[in-house]
């Protein structure tokens, strides 16, 4: 299936915070109560429309282990989106989350578009973190936030939607150097940078990302 | 300073006879002065000369200016020209090769010198980074050299460059932007570089492919003309394939990337390659990319993967592209080899691939499907051996999960099948099977048995297949004609061919047992096999797979076969070859090293035609049935309750079988009869049913009558002869037994009622003549007494008067 952008994503954050989840209900649309630990990185991959473009993304979702925080660094420089997240059940992934941001904007290029995401929403009994303290957190390192729940589903394809128009509102304000393929863009094979405006392949084209091809 | 410079040069330069310095010597000299002396220059020319004596005197300049060098690295990084020097002596003393110069005076010296001044290197693990800083560097002085030194480190210590590169920060991301070279010796040995790096290594191999490694890979392909291309087309697509190889997550990545599609030009052949012919380069590119194919749907992936890479293959014509080079002419053997095992698993368990892949025509005249002509090639002793291999896979991987394709094959055997003119598979395999040359036999044995794998029906629609041996004898099935030339071949390449064909047969299938256990000498040959005590030669797996073919005849026999039953079968184990003999003969199969070979992988791997033995599917079903025939056999075992025959006398065996047989009988007896009483039951039950039906409509039948009784008797009540009349068809109408019944006992009553009544008024008559007589008796007799004088009352001629009148 062709695209108009492609778009390279990670994901950060501390282990068990839900990362591989979020990614598996994002490309999948299922969850699985018990994952293995991921090792290294795992990649997946999906189809999403804005502004009727066909845009594909990329997700390379990482280990939190401390023990992989190196081969992670690696990942920083070509990505375009990161979704950072944490755990609204376990106050110290929160706690961390300033070593991530600092990790992050230490490697990456300046304008990756970061997502603050609280994962976990469905244990509201169990909650450490206040919504209110993740908005704060945002709001002070300019990111996005929103709270998300791999397993119901609850604002997952927002938060990978939402990061995705972010850049792609970026790309149009030509703060991103689309050529340089180092930002984690990609335009797509038969989007000449010449014509920008081509609308994507048709195919399946409703609001709703479609199924990756 | 100058002065002691020159002196320095006079020292060094100057050949003063019979003081010449030796080359440690010089080496010490030169190390000290790059270390001491306090002008670039000095150092430089000193970095050049150690350059010079590296090779020959590589001991001496490693051992004693490693630090002096790795000072260098850090203090002169801004001069190119030093730097450079300096890499290229470290890159030849840690060099793995070794140097013709040193053959003289090192020749003694141990091979590992370079891996010993590697190790040294590496104990600072910040001279790595150093290294690949200097990758940044443009220059080409500094920039080839760090290539090539961390090429030599990485082919002496490959782990641990790999793990210090890894935690690097922008380690692979520096050496990626090489590929973007445009000075092509520093891109290619770039390229070198990487294939080194990403060796076995799962991160490194992901990062790479994150840092656009396949766009970089494909456009240098692309500007080097595709498979036309030179040796570093090969050098990338074995970059690709390290990257892929047993890599989920990038297999992924290069799927999601719609990389396949880009690898389709690589397929295109030229219109007249048969004239310009196959060069040696182009050969390899091709082999390299047809690898890369297979390592996408490779039966080693998770099945999805596998899946999608298939679909998309087909859909981007890559197999379409490979269906031509299979049928196009003048391709190299080992090219079309390995074109026939990549097209096996791209179609391998993907039915529409499948599908498509049986309607391929070779442009023979007449046009002959693909399938047939590659069969021809794999039953034809003049092809080479890796290409017949190549066909049985292809095939394999044709009928794999695809009951379609093993019914069409099985269906050209059948008798029914028209069309004698035109060569089919199933004649092929067939005159393949019982042909002269062992490698045939083999190839069509196990190709036929695919045709039956876990698919039962096939099984049957085979046994239906017959064969005319002789002309004018009588036609035999093809399983008898398997079985008698498995007695009398003498190859042992075709008897395990055939022993694995019949095993496929026969597992879970009891009507091919009983075709094989009719077979005159076949019970005898397997048993004569297994009890053998002495082989040579592979021969136990001979005997093994005997062993095993006599399990499945038990664990899948369903008794029709009166001599060799279940039970009989098994005391014929326990009695000639003994349980013990029996489950060591069973268990050569996977002991054997053949086992574990064919057991690794679907594909046949096998170097010499003589190392192919057994196959991949038959090693799963061994794994499967080799438990359930050793429980058969102990179950049967049990049965006996541990009273072996051997032990008893022969009268006490012959009275123990009239015995069984008796108890058979009655057994058989009791069966019949406990069905008899069953079927008597059950109708006994249906009776009483009916009888309850019955009932109920007579008691409704009743309740019916007494209620039109009580109709009857109302319209009777009304006095109106119209109702009565109206009544009484009704009545007439109404069958009812009982009432006539009733009628009748009623009216009988009536008359023998009127008949007594009758006698009674008769009875009454005569009372009262005599009555009258007395009374005219009486009066005579007053009268009488009256004229005798007696007073009589009157009251009696009163009383009389009464008597008259009632």
């Amino acid at each position: 299936m062709s695209y108009a952008y492609l778009f390279k994503y990670i994901i950060i954050g501390d282990t068990g915070v839900g990362k591989s989840c979020l990614l598996l209900q994002f490309t999948d649309k299922r969850f699985q109560p018990v994952h293995d630990l991921t090792i290294g990185v795992e990649f997946g991959a999906r189809m999403i429309t804005i502004d009727s473009k066909q845009i594909k993304l990329q997700i390379w979702d990482t280990a939190g282990q401390e023990a992989f925080r190196s081969i992670t660094r690696s990942y920083y420089r070509g990505a375009a989106g990161a979704l950072l997240v944490y755990d609204i059940t376990r106050r110290e992934t929160f706690n961390h989350l300033t070593t991530w941001l600092d990790d992050a904007r230490q490697h990456s290029n300046s304008n990756m578009v970061i997502m603050l995401i609280g994962n976990k929403s469905d244990l509201e009994s169990r909650r450490e973190v206040k919504k209110e303290e993740g908005e704060a957190f945002a709001r002070e390192h300019g990111l996005v936030f929103m709270e998300t729940s791999a397993k119901t589903a609850a604002n997952v394809e927002e938060a990978f939607i939402n990061t995705a128009k972010e850049i792609y509102e970026k790309i149009q304000e030509g703060v991103f150097d689309i050529n340089n393929e180092a930002n984690g863009i990609k335009i797509g094979p038969q989007h000449s940078p010449t014509n920008p405006s081509l609308p994507g392949a048709g195919g399946s084209g409703g609001s709703q990302g479609s199924g990756c091809c | 300073m100058e002065y002691f410079r020159s002196g320095l040069k006079t020292v060094l330069g100057a050949p003063t006879p019979g003081t010449q310095p030796t080359g440690p010597e010089t080496v010490e000299r030169l190390v000290s002065r790059v270390s001491t002396s306090t002008l670039l220059e000095d150092r430089r020319d000193a970095c050049r000369a150690l350059k010079a004596l590296s090779k020959k005197y590589r001991l001496e300049v490693g051992a004693q200016g490693m630090d002096v060098l790795r000072q260098v690295l850090e203090l002169d990084c801004a001069d190119c020209e030093i730097i450079g020097y300096c890499l290229d002596t470290l890159c030849n003393i840690t060099s793995n090769e070794i140097f013709e110069e040193e053959g003289e005076t090192n020749i003694n010296m141990n091979v590992n010198v370079g891996e010993q001044f590697t190790e040294m290197f590496l104990k600072n693990e910040k001279n790595v980074a150093v290294v690949l800083g200097f990758l940044e560097e443009y220059d080409f002085r500094v920039r080839w050299p760090a290539v090539k030194l961390l090429t030599s480190l990485l082919a002496n210590k490959p782990k641990e460059i790999q793990d210090i590169i890894l935690v690097s920060p922008m380690g692979v991301s520096k050496l990626m932007d090489l590929l973007l070279e445009n000075r092509e010796i520093i891109r290619n040995d770039a390229l070198l570089l990487l294939i080194n790096l990403t060796k076995s290594n799962a991160n490194i191999q992901k990062i790479v492919a994150f840092e656009n490694a396949f766009d970089r890979l494909f456009d240098v392909i692309k500007d080097e003309g595709y498979t036309d291309g030179g040796i570093v087309v090969e050098d990338c697509l074995l970059l690709m394939l390290n990257l892929l190889k047993n890599n989920t997550s990038n297999i992924n990545f290069f799927k999601e990337g719609s990389y396949i599609q880009k690898m389709s030009p690589m397929f295109l052949l030229p219109d007249n390659i048969e004239e310009i012919g196959w060069s040696p380069q182009k050969a390899s590119n091709m082999h390299c990319v047809l690898q890369l194919v297979r390592t996408l749907v490779s039966p080693n992936n998770p099945v999805q993967i596998i899946t999608a890479c298939q679909k998309t293959m087909r859909n981007t014509n890559l197999l379409e592209a490979l269906c031509g080079i299979l049928m196009a002419s003048g391709v190299p053997a080992d090219i079309l080899t390995e074109t026939i095992n990549t097209v096996g698993e791209v179609i391998r368990g993907n039915l529409t691939n499948q599908e498509y892949f049986a309607n391929v025509t070779a442009p023979s005249n007449p046009p002959r499907p693909a399938i047939v002509v590659l069969l021809m090639s794999m039953v034809n002793e003049k092809q080479p051996f890796q290409l017949r291999c190549a066909v049985l896979y292809c095939f394999e991987c044709f009928l794999f999960k695809n009951e379609i394709g093993q019914e069409q094959v099985v269906q050209t055997l059948l008798p029914s099948a028209a069309g004698a003119t035109t060569l089919t598979t199933g004649q092929l395999l067939c005159s393949g099977i019982f042909s002269a040359d062992p490698l045939s036999n083999w190839f069509s044995a196990v190709a036929l048995s695919h045709t039956l794998l876990e698919n039962p029906a096939q099984k049957e629609q085979l046994l239906r297949v017959l064969l005319a041996t002789n002309l004018g004898a009588q036609p035999v099935s093809l399983l008898h004609q398997c079985a008698v030339y498995l007695q009398h071949t003498s190859k042992l390449q075709s008897k395990i061919g055939m022993l694995m064909l019949l095993a496929m047969w026969m597992s879970h299938c009891p009507p091919a047992v009983k075709i094989f256990l009719t077979v005159p000498g076949a019970m005898a040959f397997l048993t004569a096999q297994t009890s053998a005590s002495e082989y040579d030669n592979n021969e136990e797996l001979l005997q093994g797979l005997c062993a095993f073919i006599m399990g499945l005849c038990v664990a899948f026999n369903d008794n029709s076969e009166k001599n060799y039953s279940k039970e009989n079968l098994s005391q014929l184990i326990e009695k000639r070859v003994s349980i013990e003999t029996y489950c060591k003969k069973l268990g050569e199969i996977s002991r054997h090293e053949v086992y574990a070979k064919a057991a690794k992988q679907p594909q046949i791997k096998a170097k010499h035609s003589s190392e192919l033995l057994l196959e991949f599917e038959f090693c799963k079903l061994f794994k499967a049935l080799e438990g359930v025939i050793i429980q058969a056999l102990g179950v049967q075992r049990d049965l006996s309750n541990g009273l072996s025959e051997l032990s008893l006398s022969e009268h006490e065996n012959a009275l123990l079988i009239q015995y069984k047989e008796l108890i058979r009988d009655q057994d058989k007896k009791l069966h019949d009869l406990q069905k008899e009483i069953h079927t008597m039951k059950r109708e006994n039950k249906s009776l009483e049913a009916q009888i309850d039906e019955l009932s109920q409509t007579n008691s409704q039948l009743n309740d019916h009558n007494t209620l039109l009784k009580a109709q009857l008797s109302t319209g009777a009540n009304i006095t109106s002869n119209e109702p009565v009349a109206a009544a009484a068809p009704l009545l007439a109408a109404a069958p009812d037994q009982g009432l006539l019944d009733k009628v009748n006992r009623l009216e009988s009553e009536l008359l023998e009622k009127n008949e007594e009544l009758e006698r009674l008024r008769g009875d009454q008559d005569n009372l009262l003549t005599l009555l009258t007589d007395q009374d005219t008796k009486l009066c005579c007799f007053k009268s009488k007494l009256r004229e005798l004088g007696e007073t009589i009352e009157d009251s009696d001629g009163n009383s009389g008067e009464s008597d008259n009148e009632s």
